[in-house]
């Protein structure tokens, strides 16, 4: 059995850490064969506005504890935000005695000792700057975002309200085998959502900038302007009649359908089954342009992580390589499951590997076709692939952006949707945790009139 | 339950004298000044334990259970709200919730006094459960998952994967506020859901169904009711292993009775909420008296009815909850509203605040939201139509506020031709606009169904459960997303 006490140094005089180790003791001696326990405790900050005012302002300590005991191969999960020691010596208790009232699962355990990290990266998580920001500066940030937003446009005649927020948490996962980590992130976010209207007609345009440091911000003019400029290209949208027409996904709807597809790739299907992925490993699932890649490793990535949730290390992986499956992503149960070794079950930082074109260069290579900026309604169907959503964007004619459509629909099937990608753009930027760059897809059916 | 002694409760669950609460009260109304006027304060006191028990692939996967202590301090003035909420209650962090709460005044203008709803209301007695169904013993829902498994198993050889759910919970609520109001009530909520996997010769498609409500977990348990969850989530998968692609373009639509009525939830019901028509963000915001809709459609959110997933005693606010006539034979008569809306849109309460937890301020948010049945048999819908699809199971739904525009998804349908239901088609999403797409309505039946307790809604990052409702409608001229 391995024993990897392991933390990094910003963290080592984490007050969680004695919690976590005292509650894998009281587990062991109260009869756990096996146990695990995550704790995170966070300060969050929400600063709205709204017309030039102050509107909320909410400020809150959270903190939480999941504990799992497993007796033999029954189990049993609690949680609880009381982390005083008589109430955990309660709550080990409970749980031992639901897992005995439990069944067995054989499947069911901790990841052997030998795949659990042995090291925990520093990944650059935290920015010390976000905690001195005064309430002021805040207000004054998202006040300047909205206030951008009214003020790029007359036809900018309402609005939903910016804000800023910030978020500071830290987390430890320890289990018995001796398995114990912990690290810190912080996060910070502007956001703003106009109102543009025009005859009869309201569009709401909205616009977020997020990241681990402050300075990664885009300024809150920028994430005003933009926002206002996603609800004046709406106005005036019109329905399109029913046709099989290109469509170009913008980044953040490319980055949607990438989570999808790779939900399907996710060991909980894979074993059940129930996804279009199954049984397809070394097989080509998407066209060559299609390179896939995890990784959790990057420094101040906003999916990053130094290792999972089970204690599994974090790696780089590509998921897909030129549109050759390369692995699904495996969890300790659904690598037992599929009697396989486990990767971890859950992606850090996911994004298509970008291709060489602009997206300018992708509407120009559409003769008429839709560029989609939203998609609404659930409309995915990991079993069979099938793909309906209500959608909206612009329309394209002879390479052009025309006018706003909506009201319409695309629907295909995510297999056939990821072979006819012909086209993947250079504008990749990492905004979020799932992210791509522009993408097209060959055909598909787009309803309307 | 509504617990006839709260003050008993706070001392019970959390400690806390009527006194230490007051003072928080107290300082979270009080400015740097004295006590300020138009300071409106509560405090949401929330304790309980939600279960779950997972059965998937013939084995009892996970059992979980999740204990929630908590409370949140919430200052209004005029339209701005301060916020802030601890997982630890105590006196003093309580406190120090208050102060940060409190910090709003300091941005409140002078023309933000708005008199906040003060009624007493009398909660209503909704969901008088026994036996909190957290208490029930393991075994008896590790039995019952058991049976339900093995009967959608029987349903058909062709069903190889089955997962069942029981989720319990029951959370004890008290609502304290500066207009010396006190209000308790224990909230119980059970639920079944199902799903199938069915495969025949390398084609796979799945079912699901579910259920439940704020009733006794023996209700849960009676065979008619697990039965049936059983036999459509089966059923559902069978029929589309024969299905074709649905078709893409406008065409007439016939929605089933029950949970289509998601349909009424996205296409009008948030649009009503008053919220977003204070602000005028909302498609409906300047429509109040003119026709929204087809005059065979009234639309109704009542959270008064009992046993229902989507009723509560009294909102998440104190107010006891309504039946909120929206649409009355086509026209637009009323939003949904929360205190602080109500207050700044001088319009009545309708016990429509509501929040997910402890963790978030209340906002308006829709009960059990139906249209009403009218005069036509689902057959003589269905026999009506000459080409077109007749939905009765949905996934979900979503809707932009702002220009109106909705979806929803039907999981699998049927085509109908020359008034007969010829063929099953895959599942495909539905699109429409909120203010128009009622006005289409060209046949309401006569079999108002209420759905079987299973819906979740979100906003602003908040879910609560819901109900929604609906008769067999006929719909023409919707524009269908299928791949053909």
């Amino acid at each position: 059995m391995a024993s990897s006490k392991i933390a990094s140094k910003s963290s080592a005089k984490n007050s969680l850490i004695p919690i976590a180790e005292f509650i894998i003791q009281e587990g062991k001696r109260l009869g756990a064969t096996e146990c695990d326990v995550r704790i995170s405790t966070s300060n969050s900050v929400d600063t709205g506005v709204r017309l030039g005012e102050v509107e909320t302002l909410e400020g809150a300590r959270s903190r939480g504890l999941q504990f799992e005991a497993y007796v033999g191969k029954k189990s049993a999960s609690t949680s609880t935000s009381d982390l005083r020691r008589p109430a955990l010596t309660e709550l080990v208790r409970n749980t031992i005695a639901m897992a005995n009232a439990s069944e067995e699962d054989p499947f069911a355990g901790l990841p052997e000792a030998k795949y659990l990290a042995k090291e925990i990266p520093d990944l650059g998580l935290t920015d010390g700057a976000i905690a001195k920001i005064s309430t002021e500066k805040k207000i004054q940030m998202a006040l300047a975002a909205e206030s951008a937003a009214r003020g790029f446009d007359k036809r900018i005649t309402n609005s939903r309200g910016a804000s800023f927020t910030d978020w500071s948490g830290t987390t430890v996962y320890a289990n018995s085998h001796g398995f114990i980590g912990t690290y810190s992130s912080t996060h910070c976010s502007i956001s703003a959502a106009v109102v543009a209207s025009q005859d009869d007609q309201m569009q709401v345009g909205g616009w977020s900038s997020g990241a681990l440091s402050f300075s990664k911000l885009e300024s809150p003019e920028e994430v005003g302007i933009t926002a206002a400029k996603r609800a004046l290209r709406m106005l005036g949208a019109k329905k399109v009649k029913s046709q099989v027409v290109p469509v170009v996904f913008d980044p953040l709807m490319a980055a949607q359908l990438l989570a999808q597809f790779v939900g399907a790739t996710a060991g909980s299907h894979v074993y059940r089954n129930s996804s279009f992925l199954a049984g397809k490993i070394d097989q080509m699932v998407a066209s060559k342009f299609v390179t896939i890649v995890d990784d959790p490793l990057m420094i101040g990535g906003l999916g990053s992580r130094p290792y999972d949730g089970e204690g599994l290390p974090a790696l780089r992986r590509t998921l897909v390589e030129n549109g050759k499956l390369n692995t699904y992503l495996l969890s300790s149960y659904s690598a037992r499951k599929l009697s396989t070794t486990p990767n971890s079950g859950s992606t850090g930082n996911l994004y298509f590997e970008p291709g060489s074109l602009s997206q300018q260069e992708i509407i120009a290579s559409v003769g008429t076709g839709l560029f989609l900026t939203s998609v609404s309604g659930p409309g995915f169907n990991v079993v069979t692939g099938d793909y309906s959503r209500g959608a909206s964007g612009l329309w394209i004619e002879n390479g052009e952006l025309t006018f706003p459509v909506e009201g319409i629909t695309i629907a295909g099937n995510m297999l056939e949707m990821f072979n006819n990608i012909d086209a993947i753009g250079n504008d990749l930027i990492f905004r979020s945790s799932t992210v791509s760059p522009t993408i097209k897809i060959a055909s598909m059916m787009v309803a309307g009139d | 339950m509504i617990i006839e002694t709260a003050e008993n409760a706070m001392q019970k669950l959390f400690g806390l004298t009527a006194e230490q609460v007051q003072r928080v009260l107290d300082t979270a109304t009080r400015g740097e000044q004295g006590k300020k006027q138009g300071v409106f304060c509560d405090i949401y006191f929330q304790a309980g334990t939600a279960q779950g028990l997972t059965f998937d692939q013939g084995v009892l996967k996970n059992t979980s259970s999740s204990t929630t202590s908590g409370a949140g301090v919430r200052v209004v003035v005029g339209d701005k709200t301060g916020y802030s909420h601890t997982g630890h209650v105590n006196a003093t962090n309580l406190m120090q919730c208050a102060k940060v709460a409190r910090a709003i005044t300091e941005h409140a203008s002078g023309s933000a006094n708005v008199a906040l709803d003060a009624t007493n209301s009398v909660g209503h007695n909704l969901y008088p459960v026994l036996n909190s169904p957290v208490d029930i013993a393991l075994q008896e829902k590790i039995d019952l998952l058991r049976k339900i498994d093995k009967e959608v198993r029987l349903y058909d050889p062709r069903i190889q994967n089955v997962t069942v759910t029981i989720a319990c919970e029951s959370y004890t609520i008290i609502i304290v506020n500066s207009l010396e109001q006190i209000f308790a009530d224990v909230r119980p909520l059970v639920r079944i859901s199902v799903s199938c996997l069915a495969e025949e010769n390398g084609r796979k498609e799945t079912g699901s169904s579910g259920g439940g409500g704020r009733f006794e977990f023996s209700v849960l348990a009676e065979d008619k009711m697990w039965q049936e969850h059983a036999h459509i989530a089966a059923k559902m998968a069978i029929d589309l292993l024969a299905s074709t692609p649905a078709p893409a373009g406008v065409m007439d639509v016939v929605l089933g009775s029950g949970w289509p009525g998601v349909l009424i939830h996205e296409a009008v019901g948030h649009g009503l909420e008053g919220d977003f028509n204070r602000m005028g963000t909302s498609a409906f915001s300047s429509l109040m008296g003119e026709a929204v809709a087809s005059p065979l459609v009234t639309v109704i959110d009542d959270g008064t009815m009992a046993d229902r997933r989507g009723s509560l005693n009294f909102d998440d606010e104190g107010t006891a909850t309504g039946r909120t006539v929206l649409i009355e034979n086509g026209v637009l008569k009323n939003y949904l509203q929360d205190k602080k809306n109500a207050g700044l849109m001088k319009a009545g309460v309708t016990g429509n605040g509501r929040r997910q937890d402890y963790r978030y301020a209340p906002i308006p948010r829709m009960t059990n939201t139906f249209m009403a049945g009218g005069e036509s048999t689902p057959d003589e819908i269905i026999a009506s139509v000459k080409y077109g699809l007749y939905a009765a199971n949905f996934g979900g739904g979503q809707v932009d506020i702002t220009n109106g525009n909705f979806t929803f998804s039907a999981v699998g349908a049927y085509l109908i031709e020359n008034g007969k239901i010829t063929r099953t088609v895959k599942g495909a999403t539905l699109i429409g606009n909120g203010p128009k797409a009622l006005h289409n309505v060209t046949m309401v039946g006569n079999d108002l169904s209420l759905d079987r307790g299973i819906g979740t809604c979100g906003k602003a990052g908040q879910g609560v459960p819901v109900g929604v409702g609906m008769p067999t409608i006929r719909i023409n001229g919707v524009t269908v997303g299928g791949s053909q």
